[in-house]
């Protein structure tokens, strides 16, 4: 039996990743996959805690997460095609009319 | 407490009931705009008039009182009330204001209809300062007055006007920001005596009095130094003085008038009616190191208005000088100089503001205000010499006009309590004479030096509507002094009278000795530290 | 499995707005072109709709949904702001849409779904809800930013919105996973119950409580977490700016202030000290850079992350203060109306001024406002005063209600700090209204007559803010009701 902290931790591990790549990519697919990543981290988090206090709804909270970032990915996605079809570039760097 | 009549209200309200009446009138009727403003103008001073009749000369405290709630929580109310030092002030205003509208007759082209409004709503804010007796309704009018202001400055000025009504905002602002967390903090302390706590300054006064609020020492200190520190850039007071000079020079005449003769008296005023009464304490702490500002103030406005080319900038600053010894007067603490502090700011409205009266009908004749380029003036217009001569007599203190009067109250009372005080006083007085009358030899005597001077019209019918009234002004309270002196005297002893604070050993003793032992170095530090860090700015 | 009545009503505004949404977006295929103008008539019945639903709304208090949302007079409270600013909202993106002939039907939908968000954000009082809320309202807010589809700049912000907004999510959830962790539940009642006595748990739930923070913080802009809110103001359509500083600023600081202070109610030192730091980084940040621009819309923008370092201000005074947090809770209350009021004004004036295309956005393409359309000039000035806070105006009294709240907490130094950044905003505020004023204009350009929308919007907010600063006792008594509903 692996106990829970195994998992806590690479859940730790996968979001710490995951905000790193958001930090440090250019690509803006990259950015957006690393976003995936930290709330998969987030629901492996979930699953964990709901199996370690023996209660059923944390495995639920994991459906409402996967639906929203469904939902978030289909305008993320929109919204990203838009910028490569007038841009015809998915660097960061270049959507830079908004000086940051 | 009973509402005794609307009279306050009226008098505050009538010029904001005229500016809409403005607004109703069509923008290209200049005429009726004119009239409009100064027949509104006018009936406030008759009204204010009426504040006279109903005044009780001799009674302490405050008369006419109006209150009213407003919220209720915070309980702000509206309270308004008038006693002897508000008194003369409000008088000044609505004598004042008139003028200021008959000065911009003509010399105010684009945008008139704005302008009067303006004035007029300023009008509304300044009788509102010296009425309210709320902490609160006093902050909202002084802080609705920097609109207007800031306007008249920005919009009807001269070159640089932008400049001088930004850093006129922001010297402003940033004091009454920290006034504004000053009255909230006593407003929270007052909380410990009446239930729900209290902005009323007179109930606030009364629990100082009688002991039943007490304000440890570091508090007081601070407290103090956020008032003063508001105030004191309104005088101004000397390392805070710098932006007077400019929004003078920028400011249409109107806006100069209104500026010297009114606004400044709010700082001075403020320190009579908050500072000393409320932190008396502090005050007396303090009062040498405001003292020795205020010296520098007289000798350092008097320096460099001796060597100022520009008539304008001149008598911005011998307004350094002239407020300078108001504060000395005041921090004396001595009823005598109390008493000529209030008389002399009286002086200084009347006195200054017929001194930028004159440079604008100057600056009419030639658009300038270089002295160079002005010079044996009295050949061609005698009667406008004659008149600036007059005032200037009256701002440098001669006996028998307006300006001695005052200056001699404040260095009576001022010799009694220290003398090298007194002394600055004096020397503050000779250096007036020098500048004030050589400004005036080169403005008036000597050869015509600049053609153009040779034709200049002498005062027109208007000019001297204008400065007349002034000049009987300055004449009569230089010979009649006891009709403004019996009404303010109450009010003088009173400032001292509230300035006391019980001495209960029991209530000091809850309090402990040891740790206001411990409380007192640290708050003189913290206070001197308020005072050096507004030093260099 | 039907819910019962009593919990129709008490997501009744909700249902009203999604039901329009879904409305319009159904007619919208049926409406010929030339008649789009029915759309915003419908929105505007919707959005009347909603208003009077929360009035249904606020006839049943009491927990509906097993739990999952409560209706208790802060919720209203919250409500009224948010619905109120999204038919403001409606009313002004009228004339826009036309102008820049934008598709108006789904504009209105989109509007309707984030509103609906952003009030299941206000009365959710369980963090899965709070977080579906948020989604909701985030997802229609990507999709508007992105409105100007021709624009670059549009995708720009839309993108910044998206990929910064999600980033945040992920990190309010985690901090979701760790307090369920923590505690077993995510209702925050049962946290404040849990927490009381499980004190092994306490590492995890603090920083449990710093991502819930970190989201949060994202949503009202405040600093460290602020940076994408200049872009994003500045490349969304005007009118959805209008939304985007008014309603889920409102809906966040709710979330906000039900977590503080029904879950982490009894331990205000976890938090205390975050969101001091917080404010006052915020204020700093915020007034500073507004002095350095030149674009209204990220002058304004950097302002709203000013005015959020003042609420969080009035936060932590309500933190510091214990038992008696009410007044700093009023006082963030009342800040949020008088903010909404000043902030969807402000930018209605300015989408009515940028012109088609959205061209004139540099405030020295404002120079002689003043006469050639004086009552804009004068509502515009009204909304900047009260910004900074000068008598007269809501501004003048929010500023006061924080300020006494934060010195009756002792939070000295913040207040300190709150005064000197505030007259720090006195330079940019002024210098637009000294460019309006005090200078002549230098193209010939008349702006266009304003629209009966946009005038309504004007007159409601100038009306508004002035009403607010004479009458404030009805608002503040509410506000303090509201506040007492938290605990």
């Amino acid at each position: 039996m692996v106990p829970s902290s195994y998992y806590l931790v690479l859940s730790a591990v996968l979001f710490g990743l995951g905000v790193v790549a958001f930090v440090f990519k250019r690509n803006i697919i990259t950015i957006f996959m690393s976003i995936e990543l930290m709330l998969n981290a987030v629901n492996l988090a979930f699953v964990t805690f709901s199996q370690h206090l023996g209660k059923l709804n944390g495995q639920v909270f994991v459906f409402f997460v996967i639906v929203v970032a469904a939902a978030e990915a289909a305008v993320g996605l929109a919204i990203i095609i838009l910028i490569a079809k007038h841009r015809q570039s998915l660097n960061v760097e270049r959507v830079d009319l908004l000086k940051l | 407490m009973a509402n005794e009549g609307y009279l306050l209200s009226v008098v505050t309200f009538l010029p904001l009931l005229g500016s809409l009446g403005l607004l109703a009138l069509r923008g290209d009727d200049h005429t009726w705009i004119r009239r409009l403003a100064l027949a509104t103008a006018l009936a406030n001073f008759v009204l204010s008039l009426l504040l006279l009749h109903g005044f009780a000369a001799g009674t302490p405290g405050y008369q006419l009182e109006e209150l009213r709630p407003w919220i209720h929580w915070p309980p702000i109310n509206y309270h308004l009330g008038v006693d002897g030092l508000s008194l003369w002030l409000v008088i000044l205003t609505t004598f004042l204001t008139p003028i200021a509208i008959l000065c911009s007759w003509e010399s105010i082209g684009h945008r008139v209809k704005e302008f009067f409004l303006m004035l007029l709503v300023l009008e509304t804010g300044m009788i509102g300062v010296f009425l309210s007796l709320d902490l609160i309704l006093f902050f909202v009018f002084w802080e609705v007055m920097l609109v207007p202001m800031y306007f008249l400055i920005g919009i009807w000025g001269h070159e640089r006007r932008i400049y001088a009504a930004i850093k006129f905002v922001l010297y402003t602002m940033a004091g009454s920001v920290l006034m504004l967390v000053a009255i909230l903090w006593l407003f929270g302390l007052s909380g410990a005596s009446v239930p729900g706590g209290t902005f009323d300054l007179p109930t606030i006064q009364v629990l100082l009095q009688n002991g039943k609020l007490q304000l440890p020492h570091t508090t007081e200190l601070l407290l103090f130094g956020a008032f003063f520190l508001a105030f004191a850039i309104k005088v101004p007071l000397f390392p805070l003085h710098t932006w007077l000079p400019d929004a003078h020079v920028e400011a249409p005449t109107a806006g100069s008038v209104i500026l010297a003769g009114v606004l400044l008296k709010m700082g001075t005023y403020g320190l009579l009616r908050f500072c000393l009464p409320l932190f008396p304490a502090a005050s007396k702490e303090l009062a040498p190191w405001v003292a020795v500002l205020a010296m520098i103030g007289i000798v350092y406005g008097a320096l460099v208005s001796m060597v100022q080319p520009d008539l304008k900038k001149l008598i911005a600053y011998s307004s350094v000088s002239h407020l300078g010894f108001v504060v000395l007067g005041i921090f004396s603490f001595h009823p005598v100089a109390i008493q000529g502090a209030i008389y002399q700011m009286l002086n200084h409205g009347i006195s200054t503001g017929a001194l930028f009266l004159i440079a604008g009908m100057l600056y009419d004749r030639r658009h300038t205000h270089l002295i160079k380029e002005f010079g044996g003036l009295a050949t061609p217009m005698p009667a406008l010499s004659a008149f600036f001569l007059f005032v200037c007599l009256s701002s440098l203190g001669l006996p028998m006009l307006n300006g001695f009067v005052g200056e001699f109250l404040i260095l009576l009372g001022t010799y009694q309590v220290n003398k090298l005080w007194a002394t600055f006083g004096a020397l503050g007085v000779i250096l007036a004479a020098v500048y004030l009358l050589w400004a005036y030899q080169r403005v008036a005597f000597g050869e015509v030096t600049v053609e153009k001077n040779r034709v200049l019209p002498d005062c027109s019918p208007r000019e001297r509507l204008i400065l007349w009234p002034l000049c009987v002004m300055i004449l009569w309270m230089g010979i009649g002094s006891p009709v403004f002196l019996s009404r303010t005297e109450t009010a003088s002893q009173q400032v001292i009278e509230q300035m006391k604070r019980p001495q209960m050993p029991a209530l000091a003793g809850t309090r402990g000795a040891v740790p206001q032992l411990r409380d007192a170095p640290a708050g003189a530090e913290s206070a001197t530290a308020v005072q050096q860090g507004a030093g260099p700015k | 499995m039907f819910p019962p009545i009593q919990d129709i009503y008490r997501i009744a505004p909700e249902l009203v707005a999604c039901l329009f949404g879904m409305l319009i977006m159904v007619a919208d295929p049926f409406v010929p072109r030339e008649r789009k103008g029915a759309m915003g008539r419908l929105g505007l019945a919707g959005a009347l709709g909603a208003l009077v639903a929360v009035e249904l709304m606020s006839r049943h208090a009491g927990a509906a949904m097993n739990g999952l949302l409560v209706v208790d007079s802060f919720s209203v409270f919250l409500h009224m702001i948010i619905y109120g600013a999204a038919s403001l909202v409606v009313l002004a993106s009228y004339d826009y849409l036309e102008r820049e002939n934008l598709q108006q039907g789904e504009f209105y939908a989109l509007l309707f779904f984030a509103t609906c968000g952003m009030g299941i954000m206000a009365s959710a009082t369980e963090l899965m809800t709070v977080f579906v809320g948020l989604e909701i309202s985030s997802i229609a807010s990507y999709i508007l930013a992105c409105y100007r589809r021709a624009a670059l700049k549009s995708h720009e912000s839309a993108m910044k919105y998206f990929l910064l907004g999600s980033f945040a999510t992920a990190f309010f959830l985690y901090g979701v996973a760790m307090v369920y962790g923590a505690t077993g539940t995510t209702s925050l009642v049962a946290i404040r119950a849990a927490a009381a006595h499980a004190t092994d748990h306490h590492m995890l739930l603090t920083l449990g409580f710093g991502m819930l923070f970190v989201g949060m913080a994202f949503k009202i802009a405040a600093a460290p977490f602020q940076v994408w809110t200049p872009d994003v103001y500045e490349g969304a359509p005007t009118p959805v700016t209008a939304l985007l500083a008014s309603g889920p600023k409102a809906a966040a600081f709710a979330v906000l202030l039900r977590i503080v202070f029904t879950a982490f109610g009894d331990a205000s030192s976890t938090w205390f000290w975050i969101v001091w730091i917080s404010a006052a980084l915020t204020m700093v940040v915020g007034n500073f850079a507004a002095v350095a621009q030149s674009n209204v819309k990220r002058m304004l923008a950097y302002s709203s992350i000013a005015h959020a370092g003042y609420l969080l201000v009035a936060v932590a005074a309500a933190g510091a203060a214990g038992e008696e947090s009410a007044a700093g809770i009023a006082a963030v209350l009342f800040y949020l109306v008088a903010y909404a009021l000043m902030k969807v004004g402000a930018f209605t004036i300015v989408s009515h001024l940028g012109g088609s295309g959205e061209q004139r956005l540099e405030i020295d393409d404002y120079a002689g406002l003043s006469t050639r359309q004086p009552t804009t000039a004068a509502c515009l000035a009204l909304y900047l005063l009260s910004l900074l806070g000068l008598p007269l105006t809501a501004g003048f009294l929010g500023k006061v209600y924080i300020f006494q709240a934060a010195l009756d907490a002792k939070l000295i130094w913040l207040v300190v700090i709150m005064a000197v950044t505030t007259v720090v905003g006195a330079f940019y505020y002024l210098r637009v209204i000294w460019v309006m004023y005090f200078r002549e204009a230098q193209q010939d350009w008349t702006p266009a007559p304003v629209a009966p929308g946009v005038a309504a919007v004007m007159f409601l907010t100038a009306a508004g803010i002035l009403a607010l600063f004479f009458f404030p006792g009805p608002l503040m008594t509410f506000a303090a009701h509201s506040a007492l509903s938290l605990r």
